[in-house]
């Protein structure tokens, strides 16, 4: 019993997190698919609550009627802007897989199988990706080929 | 032990809470893909617009949308700033921050919706 800290023993040193370094903590964590999960879980939801107020500010010409609203969208017509949307599904994808993961985690017994999930969500996100990429881009595409 | 000091809420009401609205934002989101950004044209002409929002369900549809997505994504911003240590008045000030950020962008999304006329010749309701 040398751990025991009751008898005595030697006091083992527990690593606990230090906030004031939290980048290299962070950064130096040892990362399996759970902790990945976590920390992209958090950067697509601060990516995607960014983007809905910029929604709401996109949208908003819409009380200025048919011609300030019709000149808004114009200007996220352009091909860059579409790359940029495509991109912001894959944060959506992403986000949305992995929460259904963690819901499955918490509510269906789904810690016993979570990193089968994990790689199921990014099978399935990357299909999803292509898929809307397709979708999206299906007139460049046309024109390519 | 989560009890002590700060406050009586342990916080699971809004874990539930964060569940919830996240699986009903996976349903309306697949919802909001499918019906607006299907064609370029649907989402990104007022036309299409004005004809969509002749129908109430869409309105209340997106009603219901830009209020859970606000909630669950400030919810969201929320629990990742419990996870570190603030001060007690930096707690404060980022909680109301964020509250009053929410209610504001509902707000105004809200507005936009309503600013949206009903156009009496067309056959809705």
């Amino acid at each position: 019993m040398e751990n025991d800290t009751h008898s005595g023993g030697t006091y083992h040193k527990i690593k606990t997190f230090d906030q004031k370094n939290w980048v290299s903590e962070n950064l130096n964590y040892k990362k399996d698919s759970g902790s990945n999960a976590w920390i992209m879980h958090r950067i697509s939801g601060i990516a995607l609550i960014a983007y809905l107020f910029l929604h709401v500010y996109s949208i908003s010409p819409l009380t200025k009627g048919e011609v300030a609203f019709n000149n808004k969208m114009q200007a996220f017509s352009s091909p860059v802007f579409m790359v940029i949307e495509w991109f912001l599904f894959a944060f959506v994808i992403f986000h949305s897989l992995n929460g259904i993961r963690i819901v499955i985690v918490d509510w269906a017994d789904g810690a016993k199988y979570h990193k089968q999930l994990y790689r199921l969500s990014w099978v399935f996100g990357i299909i999803l990706f292509l898929a809307m990429g397709a979708v999206m881009f299906a007139h460049e595409l046309k024109n390519l080929f | 032990m989560y009890k002590y000091k700060a406050s009586k809420d342990t916080g699971s009401k809004s874990w539930v809470l964060q569940r919830i609205t996240g699986l009903a934002l996976v349903v309306l989101m697949i919802g909001h893909y499918i019906l607006m950004h299907y064609q370029p044209e649907s989402g990104h002409t007022y036309a299409a617009v004005l004809a969509r929002m002749q129908f109430s369900w869409y309105r209340i549809i997106d009603l219901t949308f830009i209020t859970l997505g606000m909630y669950h994504g400030l919810n969201g911003i929320w629990n990742i700033f419990r996870d570190y240590k603030l001060k007690q008045w930096a707690k404060l000030s980022i909680l109301s921050a964020l509250v009053i950020l929410g209610i504001a962008f509902t707000a105004w999304g809200f507005n936009i919706i309503f600013s949206i006329p009903y156009i009496n010749s067309f056959s809705g309701n």
